[in-house]
């Protein structure tokens, strides 16, 4: 995914996971992690303590290890992966991005230095 | 302690399937890369 690392993470065992690759997914091009302990998902928020499952949350890090961009959304709603790489190719620019931004398009000027002084 | 924007992202190691293989992934093995963390509450169903 324009040359991001992709990181699935459940509170499935790895067990489960592979069972999933193998009797539905087939070759998956990333990793799928166990957080059994479900400790991954309390520490980014996203843990439904009554159900032990973690909502549809998706993160993008940065390079130097920032969390750059995050939404979490309920159970019930898919995620948009155009959203997604629109963030990426967005951020990867270090430019600044306007509302609705697509790659492609112009970027705003910088802001100078002196702004708000 | 909440994940913030433009804070650490929190370090993990967890097992995994990578391939059809069992392996431990840390997050900081993608140091240097943009990364794409998902959660998802369960496998066999549609994500």
């Amino acid at each position: 995914m324009l040359g991001a690392q992709v990181l699935g993470v459940s509170t499935d065992s790895k067990f489960s996971h592979l069972a999933w690759v193998n009797q539905e997914l087939g070759e998956l091009t990333y990793p799928l992690l166990a957080d059994f302990t479900k400790r991954v998902a309390k520490e980014y928020g996203v843990l439904l303590e009554k159900l032990g499952a973690a909502l549809r949350g998706t993160f993008l890090i940065g390079p130097d290890g920032l969390v750059r961009a995050y939404t979490v959304q309920d159970l019930t709603v898919g995620r948009s992966v155009d959203e997604i790489l629109r963030l990426v190719s967005a951020l990867k620019t270090g430019n600044l991005c306007p509302a609705g931004w697509r790659p492609g398009e112009p970027f705003l000027p910088p802001i100078p230095k002196n702004t708000g002084k | 302690m909440a994940v913030q924007v433009n804070s650490p992202a929190p370090a993990f190691e967890l097992s995994g399937v990578v391939g059809k293989e069992y392996r431990k992934i840390k997050l900081s093995d993608y140091q240097g890369k943009w990364v794409v963390l998902f959660f998802y509450p369960l496998d066999f169903t549609p994500i």
